[in-house]
C-alpha cells in the first residue's frame, strides 16, 4: 500500500476550519481513505471536533457522532455492541487528541482494551490541549512551553516528560498497537489497513505537529514530524497482542537539538535543557532500537 | 432476542424487579457498573445473558460515566439500552444524562435511591435523582417492586414515543425496594413485546444513510433544539397518562398517570408524597380516617414532567397541604415542595414542607402522623413555619 | 458612546488590539469595554472583536451592530466580506493597507483612513503583527485616544505579556503608523452577495440536530456540507504549480492538510476555492515544482 494506491474519492471535505498547515486534517482524510465508507467515526471535544464541523455544516462523509470528551473508548464500544448485536459488520474508529487519550481519556481507553471491543481507537498526538488554547498534557515533551508550562522566569517550560502511551497500550496486550507518521506514508498507509483488517482492539498512535501551538512555520509541519522519527523523538512500530512485530528505524540519527529548532514551543532551552531531552531520547531509541549509533 | 418467557407470580427484590423488566422488553445492549444498592440489577442482568435467556449484549464497562456513554452511543446506532445506577454512580453520570436527553435518545435507567457522600453512606435518600432535575430526563419514583417492574415497561413505551422521544428514570428507594422480596405478577415476554412493540429511532448511524450527531453548535441553533425539548417533556404529560391508561386495560393494573389520590375526595388537608413513604403513609391515613379526620394523600410519581394542573385542581379544594422531601436544597427547601409551590402559584392555600428519611433514616408512621397532625392545625390557623424537620435531633417542630 | 468592530483573522491579534485601544481610553478617564466574539475560530478564519468607550459607566452586554469605527486588520477581508455592514452614516472604516483611502473600493463611499501596518510591522518589530500599528492609525482617524496613551496602553498591555523592551517596540510601531496614516474617502460599488444562512424554526430544526446531507435554500448542510465553506480566502501566499516540473508523485496530494490537490493528466492541480496557502505542498515536493506567492487580490 502506498500513496498512489489511494482512491481518489475522500470522505473529509474541504472547507474545514483547521489552522493552515494543521496536519490533522489530512491525517483523517488519508485515513479514512483505507477505512471506506462503511465506517461510524466518533470524536471527543478536540479540535478536530471543532475544525471538521460547526452545526450545519460538517466535513465527515460518514456517520459521525460526539458526546463528551473523556469517553472515547466507551462511545465506540457501545456503537460496536449495537452493530453486533444487530449481525451488523461495520468498522467503528474513534479519534481522540493526546488530551482525551493519555489524560482524561484513559480510564474509559483501558477499559475498552481490556475488553477487547471490536473498534479502532486513533490518537492523534499534538502534545497539548490545543482545543483549548495550548496546556499542556502528559503528551507534551519536557521543557516545551504551553500556557500552562510557560517558559516564566523562575520555571521554563514543562518538568516532566512525555508519557509513553502507546507502551501503556500494549500492555494491554490488544490484537494491534502501532505508531504513525504522516511523513512517512507507505509506513503510515500499510499500518491503517492493518488496522482495518485485524479484529478486536486495535491503538494507532500518530503525531501530529501543530503549526499554532508548536509555534513553527505553517509548511514545516511534515518536514518536523519526519524529524521527529529521525531523532527519536518519536518512534514507528507495531505490536501485536503484546508482542513487538515490526519496527521502523530511522537511517540516520538525529541530535534533538536540530528536531527542536524552529519550534517555539522549546526556544528558551538553554544547553542543559537540550542535554535532559537528549537524555530522554536516548534511553527511548536504546529500548526500542538496540544500541545507540556512533556519533 | 430473548427465549419465550411465560407471565408468572414471583417473589422478588426491587432490583430483581428492575432487571426481569428490561429482560421482558429486550433491550439490545446493556452498559453498567456495581454500585450499591444497585448491583443486583447488574448481578441479575449478568445471569440472563450467561444463561441465555437473552442475546442482550452486556457491556461490563469501567464506570457509570462510560456506562452512560455506551448507552448513548448504542442507542445513536439503533439499539434499546438499558443501564442501571445510585448515588455516587449517578453523580459520575451527571455529564452524560444532559446529552442522552438533547440527543433524545429514550434510555431507560432505574436509579436506585441512595444517599450522596459526604458522609458516605449506602441507605436511601432523594438527593442523587432530584439534582438530575435539569438533565432532560423524565423521573419518577415507583412506591413497590410491582411497579418497579411495570414502571420499566411502561418507561420504554413511553420514552420511545414519537411525540417524546425522551430518556425514563424510574427511582426506587434504597434496600426498602431494592434488596426487600416481595410479591410481582410478570406479563409474559410476548405480551410486553405486543404492548412496548418495536423501538423506531428517530436519527440512526449507519454507513447506508449517514447522519451527523452531536456535532459542535453554534448559538444559531441551539435554542430551537431546547425548545423541542421542552416540547416533548410537555409532551410526556400525555404520553403517561396514556400510557398508563393502555397500561391497565391490559394488564389491570391502574397508575393512575403523574399522580395517584388516594381519599383526597373530601379532604381538608392532603400529604404528598414520593417513594416508598407513600405505603407507610396509606396506612396512616386509613387510620386518621377511622378517627374522622378528613385527610388525603397524594402520591406524586413523576417529578419530571411535573404534574402541575393535577396539583392545581387538587389544591383548590382542600385547606392545607403538605410535601414530603427526602432531599434537601440548602438555602430553600425540599426540591419537591420548592416545585409544588411554584406549581400552585397564586392559590390561596398553606403549602407546609416535611423533611424526613434523610441519610436512610426509617420513617416511621408515627413520623407521618406528626406530619398530618401539623396540617390539621395549619388548616385552621396559621402555621409559624414552613419547613419542618420531622425527627432531626435538637430542633423542635 | 461610540463604538468599534474589529475584524481579523484568528492568530492576528484584534482581540489584543480591541482590549489595548479599551484601556487607552481608560487611561484618559473614559470607561471603555471590550470583548471577542467567541467562535471556535482556529488560526487564519475570519474573527470579530469590539469595544465600546463612553464618559460612564456602560451597562449594555450585546454584541456591536452598528459601529462608529470598523477596524480591518487584514486587508483581504474587506475582498470576501461586507465589513461595512451595520456602519454609522458618517462612519468611519480604518484598514491595514499599502493603498491610499481613495484607491479603496468598498460596498459604498465611506470616509476611510488606511495605513501599511504590515509593512511597518515587519520593519519595527520584525514580525508582520500588525495588532500594535493599527491602534496608532485609529488615534490619528478617530482623534478620540492621544497617541500618547495609546502607547502607555500598548507598553502596559503587551510589555508584561512580552517583556519591555518588545512592548516599547509595539508603542513604536504605532506612534510610526500613526504618522503615516491617511484619511479621505474610499470608493463604492463593490458588490458583496451575503451568504445565506440555513436558520430553521423548531419545526424545521432535525430532532435532536441529528442531521443527514440536507439541500436547503441556503445550500448543502450536514453530512459531507463543509464544502460550502471556501477557505481559499484564508490565504496570503499562493501556491503555483510548475506542471512542466511536476512528476505526478502525488505526495502534494497526500499530504495538502484541506484535501484541495487534484491530479488532471498525472500533474497535481490546486482548487483554489479551498487552499489556504500553508505552503506544505511546495517544502514537500521533490522535485520542487510549488512556488509560493504572494497573493495579489483585486
Ligand atoms: C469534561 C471536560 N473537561 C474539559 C473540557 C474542555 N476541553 C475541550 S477539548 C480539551 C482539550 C483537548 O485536547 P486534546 O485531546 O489533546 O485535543 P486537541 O484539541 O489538542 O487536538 C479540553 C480540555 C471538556 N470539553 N470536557
Ligand atoms: S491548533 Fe494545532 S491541532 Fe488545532 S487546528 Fe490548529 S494546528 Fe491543528
Ligand atoms: S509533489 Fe510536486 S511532483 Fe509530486 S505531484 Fe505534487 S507538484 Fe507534482
Ligand atoms: S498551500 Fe498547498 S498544501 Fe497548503 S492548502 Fe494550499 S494546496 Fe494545500
Ligand atoms: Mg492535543
Amino acid at each position: 500500500m502506498n500513496i498512489k494506491d489511494l482512491p481518489e474519492e475522500s470522505l473529509f471535505t474541504p472547507g474545514h476550519t483547521a489552522c493552515a498547515g494543521c496536519p490533522a486534517p489530512a491525517i483523517v482524510r488519508n485515513m479514512m481513505k483505507i477505512f471506506g465508507k462503511d465506517t461510524i467515526v466518533y470524536t471527543p471535544a478536540n479540535c478536530l471536533l471543532v475544525f471538521s464541523g460547526t452545526y450545519p455544516y460538517l466535513a465527515w462523509r460518514v456517520p459521525y457522532l460526539h458526546e463528551a470528551f473523556e469517553n472515547t473508548a466507551a462511545c465506540i464500544s457501545g456503537v460496536a455492541r449495537a452493530y453486533r448485536k444487530k449481525g451488523k459488520k461495520t468498522l467503528v474508529v474513534g479519534i481522540a487528541g493526546d488530551g482525551g487519550t493519555y489524560d482524561i481519556g484513559i480510564q474509559a481507553l483501558s477499559g475498552a482494551a481490556e475488553r477487547n471491543e471490536d473498534v479502532i481507537y486513533v490518537c492523534y498526538d499534538n502534545e497539548a490541549y490545543m482545543n483549548t488554547g495550548i496546556q499542556r498534557s502528559g503528551a507534551t515533551p519536557y521543557g516545551a512551553a504551553t500556557t500552562t508550562t510557560p517558559a516564566g522566569r523562575k520555571i521554563a517550560g514543562k518538568l516532566e516528560h512525555k508519557k509513553d502511551m502507546a507502551e501503556i497500550m500494549r500492555a494491554h496486550e490488544v490484537p494491534y498497537v502501532a505508531t504513525l507518521s504522516i511523513s512517512h506514508p507507505k509506513d503510515f498507509l500499510e499500518k491503517v489497513e492493518k488496522a482495518k483488517e485485524t479484529e478486536g482492539f486495535r491503538y494507532l498512535h500518530v503525531l501530529s505537529p501543530c503549526p499554532t501551538g508548536w509555534r513553527f512555520d505553517p509548511a514545516k509541519s511534515i518536514e518536523i514530524a519526519r524529524k521527529a522519527v529521525d531523532s527519536g523523538m518519536w518512534t514507528l512500530y507495531e505490536a501485536e497482542y503484546g508482542e513487538i512485530t515490526n519496527i521502523y528505524k530511522p537511517k540516520k540519527k538525529i541530535p534533538v537539538e536540530e528536531y527542536i529548532k524552529g519550534q517555539g514551543r522549546f526556544r528558551h532551552f538553554t544547553p542543559e535543557m537540550i542535554a535532559e531531552l537528549q537524555k530522554w531520547v536516548d534511553r527511548k531509541w536504546k529500548r526500542l532500537y538496540g544500541e545507540l549509533p556512533e556519533s | 432476542m430473548i427465549q419465550k418467557l411465560p407471565a408468572k407470580k414471583m417473589v422478588v427484590t426491587g432490583d430483581y424487579a428492575a432487571a426481569y423488566g428490561a429482560l421482558l422488553c429486550d433491550v439490545d445492549v446493556v452498559a453498567a457498573y456495581p454500585i450499591t444498592p444497585q448491583t443486583l440489577i447488574v448481578e441479575e442482568f449478568s445471569n440472563f445473558v450467561n444463561d441465555g435467556i437473552t442475546d442482550a449484549e452486556f457491556i461490563m464497562v469501567e464506570s457509570e460515566h462510560s456506562a452512560m456513554s455506551a448507552c448513548i452511543a448504542a442507542q445513536a446506532a439503533g439499539a434499546r439500552t438499558y443501564t442501571a445506577t445510585a448515588s455516587q454512580g449517578l453523580a459520575l453520570m451527571h455529564e452524560m444524562l444532559f446529552i442522552a436527553s438533547a440527543l433524545r435518545l429514550p434510555i431507560v435507567m432505574p436509579v436506585v435511591n441512595r444517599t450522596v457522600a459526604a458522609p458516605i453512606g449506602i441507605w436511601c435518600e432523594h438527593n442523587d435523582s432530584m439534582p438530575q432535575r435539569d438533565t432532560g430526563w423524565i423521573q419518577m419514583a415507583c412506591e413497590d417492586n410491582q411497579e418497579v417492574l411495570d414502571m420499566i415497561i411502561m418507561a420504554y413505551k413511553i420514552g420511545e414515543r414519537k411525540d417524546v422521544l425522551l430518556p425514563v428514570m424510574p427511582c426506587l428507594d434504597a434496600f426498602i425496594l431494592s434488596h426487600t422480596v416481595e410479591p410481582v405478577d410478570a406479563p409474559s415476554s410476548d405480551e410486553v413485546a405486543d404492548f412496548i412493540g418495536k423501538y423506531e429511532p428517530h436519527a440512526m448511524l449507519d454507513p447506508d444513510n449517514p447522519m451527523a450527531i452531536g456535532t459542535f453548535t453554534p448559538p444559531e441553533y441551539i435554542q430551537e433544539l431546547r425548545y423541542q425539548n421542552h416540547v416533548a417533556m410537555e409532551n410526556a404529560k400525555k404520553a403517561i397518562k396514556e400510557v398508563t391508561k393502555e397500561f391497565a386495560d391490559e394488564f389491570g393494573r391502574d397508575y393512575h398517570g403523574l399522580i395517584e389520590e388516594y381519599k383526597c375526595d373530601d379532604a381538608e388537608v392532603v400529604l404528598i408524597t414520593v417513594g416508598t413513604v407513600t405505603g407507610t403513609a396509606r396506612e396512616v391515613v386509613d387510620k386518621l380516617r377511622q378517627q374522622g379526620k378528613k385527610v388525603g394523600l397524594i402520591k406524586l410519581r413523576f417529578y419530571r414532567p411535573f404534574p402541575r394542573e393535577e396539583l392545581r385542581s387538587i389544591a383548590e379544594n382542600v385547606e392545607a397541604i403538605g410535601v414530603y422531601d427526602r432531599a434537601i436544597s440548602y438555602g430553600s427547601g425540599g426540591p419537591l415542595f420548592i416545585e409544588t409551590r411554584n406549581a400552585l402559584y397564586g392559590m390561596d392555600v398553606p403549602v407546609l414542607n416535611f423533611l424526613a428519611g434523610l441519610g436512610g433514616r426509617d420513617v416511621v408512621t408515627g413520623d407521618v402522623e406528626k406530619m398530618y397532625e401539623i396540617l390539621m392545625k395549619a388548616k385552621d390557623s396559621k402555621p409559624d413555619k414552613e419547613i419542618y424537620w420531622i425527627g432531626t435531633r435538637g430542633v423542635s417542630i | 458612546m461610540y463604538e468599534i468592530r474589529f475584524h481579523g483573522r484568528g492568530g492576528q491579534g484584534g482581540r489584543m488590539a480591541a482590549e489595548a485601544y479599551a484601556l487607552a481610553a481608560f487611561l484618559e478617564g473614559s470607561y471603555a469595554v471590550s470583548f471577542p466574539f467567541f467562535g471556535a475560530e482556529r488560526r487564519g478564519a475570519p474573527v470579530r472583536a469590539f469595544t465600546r468607550v463612553d464618559d460612564k459607566k456602560i451597562r449594555i452586554k450585546t454584541q456591536v451592530y452598528e459601529p462608529d469605527y470598523v477596524v480591518v486588520l487584514d486587508e483581504t477581508l474587506i475582498e470576501t466580506e461586507d465589513v461595512l455592514e451595520g456602519l454609522k452614516e458618517d462612519g468611519m472604516v480604518i484598514i491595514n493597507t499599502a493603498k491610499k483611502p481613495e484607491e479603496v473600493r468598498l460596498s459604498k463611499p465611506v470616509k476611510c483612513a488606511t495605513v501599511d501596518a504590515t509593512s511597518i510591522a515587519l520593519e519595527i518589530l520584525g514580525r508582520p503583527i500588525t495588532n500594535t500599528a493599527i491602534l496608532g492609525a485609529i488615534a490619528k482617524a478617530t482623534g478620540r485616544v492621544s497617541i500618547d496613551s495609546i502607547e502607555k496602553a500598548i507598553i502596559e498591555k503587551f510589555g508584561a505579556r512580552l517583556g519591555k523592551e518588545a512592548g516599547e517596540k509595539n508603542a513604536k510601531a504605532a506612534r510610526v503608523a500613526y504618522e503615516k496614516t491617511l484619511v479621505g474617502v474610499a470608493q463604492g460599488g463593490k458588490a458583496f452577495v451575503p451568504r445565506k444562512k440555513w436558520l430553521p424554526t423548531v419545526e424545521e430544526m432535525p430532532i435532536g440536530g441529528a442531521t443527514p446531507a440536507m439541500e436547503t435554500d441556503a445550500g448543502l448542510v450536514g453530512i459531507g456540507s463543509f464544502i460550502e465553506n471556501k477557505t481559499g480566502d484564508w490565504r496570503t501566499f499562493m501556491p503555483i504549480i510548475d506542471k512542466e516540473k511536476c512528476i505526478g508523485c502525488k505526495f502534494c496530494w497526500f499530504y495538502c492538510p484541506e484535501g484541495c490537490i487534484s491530479m488532471e493528466d498525472g500533474k497535481a492541480s490546486v482548487d483554489y476555492d479551498y487552499c489556504k496557502g500553508c505552503g506544505i505542498c511546495a517544502n514537500e515536493c521533490p522535485v520542487n515544482a510549488i512556488e509560493m506567492k504572494r497573493e495579489v487580490r483585486t
